[in-house]
């Protein structure tokens, strides 16, 4: 098998998917892969698993050169089972010369098995991907919770795998290219098909998680007591933000795990962070590393959270929250 | 009830981990358990309380294994550390091979392993074991209940918008998440008697492994250099008392960072 002569071979992105909708992270993925397109000619193509696709494709169409689609009732819900005899006789089939996935629960579930199952390259959880222009891909990720980043390199054959976490990729807002779709048939092996979803509880609320969420507002002990996060809810709902936390709070039980930030919990990346009340431990500050902008409001003028900030204010999150939604709410109404 | 729990042994949390040169990193000597190993431990032990069997800990590593000595601490029965001078340098697909090797012949219903760890932050040798031996897996579970006789097991998987129910056939392997479980603190004598556990050691060799299959030269991404990472321009602090401080923040959030 020969991947790459001349000129390399497409770019795939796993278009993942959910209850129809494509996932922002697949928009920004898609985008950067166009850049990246323009300096070595390659195809984009999206991949599209799942079943009732029509919104699916209309989103992803400006964005790919083509759509793989696998439109077939069996391969809803996600399991690695159904995806990965799919995506791998594609994969032998065409063989791109990427293929990219948001960092997600799935795409943490599938890529490092498919990986292995292709034998090829693959680096996980990556917040900066640049082209070469012989096609060759160097991904940046970060390593000990975020304390050092390593720049990777693939060697090999085979196609170059990484997994991308949100909002690493802007999102491009002219998209011009039209894709074709070609309908492919899964490979669905009966034989691989172990696991079976069984169920489904979604998150109380509507809001988006941490990690997929353009804003994060946060509070920590300094809240005093949960029924507090109201006045964070406030402030979330204002500026269509999700709410984080930290271990403190999660191990007091006032909040869910699934909303801690840290490196017990998620590393979130969005554009603007904001944490009231936190102080800054290191668990907690290593999950916000590559979040775009941060504000930490604390009432000690010495918390370590201001070094990791880039707007400060020392202050009562009792007396600045309420004020800043109500602030929020005012400025963003006139417009 | 066969249980395997992969484990390693990395820097603690609180250690400095600096970049040296390009290729190089100096790591503080501060280690321990990685947090979700000691979580698949507990997961594996509450098994073993309720069905009976044994609990085998397995790292690979070539110096520490203290990760298996907390294993046997907590309660596991067994420690195995597969360890030979040609890994070094070797990717979590090496490492998952040679995890694979040995556990491809055991009689195995179940293994275990944390989410990632918490050195690479990876996440790679869980899903590429169950690969290798060809049995399913499940990400990052929050859930777990198992039904020995009839060979299956409930899990509960975290995803973005909520809680995912799966049922799956054992043997299977699962990587485990916070909020499982909390792992018990190992008492004393407990860990008195770890420190003197024979650990069995185990080569490449007898695996049927050679050179080519791991190491340096089985590596399909290679760190290209190590950096610092990215530095924040230092704070700017809003001075003006409230309510005008929050009124300059949100100014500062629009027109300056443009990130409302």
């Amino acid at each position: 098998m020969k991947w790459g002569v001349s000129m390399p071979n497409e770019i795939w992105i796993l278009a993942e998917q959910q209850d129809g909708k494509v996932k922002k992270i697949v928009l920004e993925l898609l985008s950067a892969a166009i850049d990246f397109s323009k300096k070595t000619g390659q195809e984009v193509s999206a991949l599209l698993l799942g079943s009732g696709l029509g919104e699916s494709v209309k989103n992803l169409s400006p964005f790919a050169d083509k759509i793989y689609l696998l439109d077939d009732p069996s391969l809803i819900p996600y399991t690695s089972d159904l995806f990965l005899t799919s995506i791998a006789s594609l994969v032998k089939e065409h063989q791109p010369s990427i293929l990219l996935g948001g960092a997600t629960s799935t795409g943490k579930d599938l890529f490092p098995r498919l990986a292995m199952h292709l034998q090829t390259g693959y680096v996980p959880d990556c917040t900066g991907l640049s082209m070469g222009e012989d096609g060759k891909l160097t991904a940046m990720r970060p390593l000990f919770g975020g304390k050092v980043f390593a720049e990777m390199a693939f060697s090999g054959a085979g196609p170059q795998m990484a997994t991308v976490r949100n909002n690493t990729f802007l999102v491009n807002d002219k998209p011009d290219r039209t894709a074709k779709v070609i309908s492919v048939s899964p490979q669905i092996d009966p034989a691989t098909i172990k696991k079976t979803v069984t169920g489904f509880e979604k998150a109380a609320g509507a809001k988006l998680d941490i990690t997929e969420a353009d804003i994060v507002v946060a509070a920590g002990r300094g809240i005093k007591a949960p029924e507090n996060f109201k006045i964070m809810e406030d402030l979330a709902d204002a500026i269509n933000a999700s709410v984080g936390t930290t271990r403190a709070t999660v191990d007091e039980g006032w909040r869910d795990l699934k909303d801690q930030i840290g490196k017990s919990g998620k590393n979130i990346s969005a554009k603007l962070y904001m944490a009231f009340g936190i102080s800054g431990a290191i668990h907690h500050v290593l999950g916000i590393g590559t979040c775009k902008t941060v504000v930490a409001v604390d009432k000690d003028p010495n918390a370590l959270i201001f070094n990791y900030a880039d707007y400060g204010i020392v202050g009562d999150l009792f007396q600045i929250v309420p004020a800043l939604t109500e602030e929020l709410k005012k400025v963003l109404s006139t417009e | 009830m066969e249980i395997y729990v992969l484990v390693k042994q990395v820097p603690d949390p609180e250690a400095i981990v600096k970049v040296k040169s390009d290729l190089e990193l100096e790591i503080e000597n501060k280690y321990f358990t990685s947090f979700f190993d000691e979580i698949a431990v507990e997961a594996g032990l509450k098994l073993k309380e309720k069905f009976g069997g044994k609990v085998t800990v397995l790292t690979v590593d070539n110096r520490k294994v203290d990760a298996l000595r907390r294993g046997i601490s907590m309660g596991a029965d067994d420690a195995v550390q597969i360890a030979d001078p040609a890994l070094e340098g070797s990717d979590q697909f090496a490492i998952a091979r040679t995890l694979s090797a040995y556990l491809k012949d055991k009689p195995f219903d179940l293994i275990l392993t944390g989410r990632q760890a918490m050195d690479d932050d990876a996440g790679i040798v869980g899903p590429a074991v169950a690969e290798c031996l060809g049995i399913p897996h499940v990400h990052s579970i929050i859930g777990l209940e198992v039904d020995d006789q009839k060979r299956e097991a409930k899990v509960v998987r975290e995803v973005e918008n909520g809680k995912e129910h799966l049922m799956c056939p054992l043997p299977a392997l699962f990587t485990c998440q916070k909020g499982l479980n909390t792992p018990r603190i190992p008492l004393v004598m407990n860990v008195m008697k770890a420190m003197k556990t024979q650990i069995k050691k185990i080569d490449l060799a007898s695996l049927g492994l050679s050179q080519e299959d791991v190491g340096s030269q089985a590596v399909r991404v290679k760190v290209q250099r190590y950096l610092p990472p990215p530095k924040r321009p230092s704070v700017k602090m809003i001075k003006e008392d409230f309510p005008d401080n929050v009124k300059t923040l949100v100014k500062l959030l629009r027109e300056e960072a443009k990130v409302i």
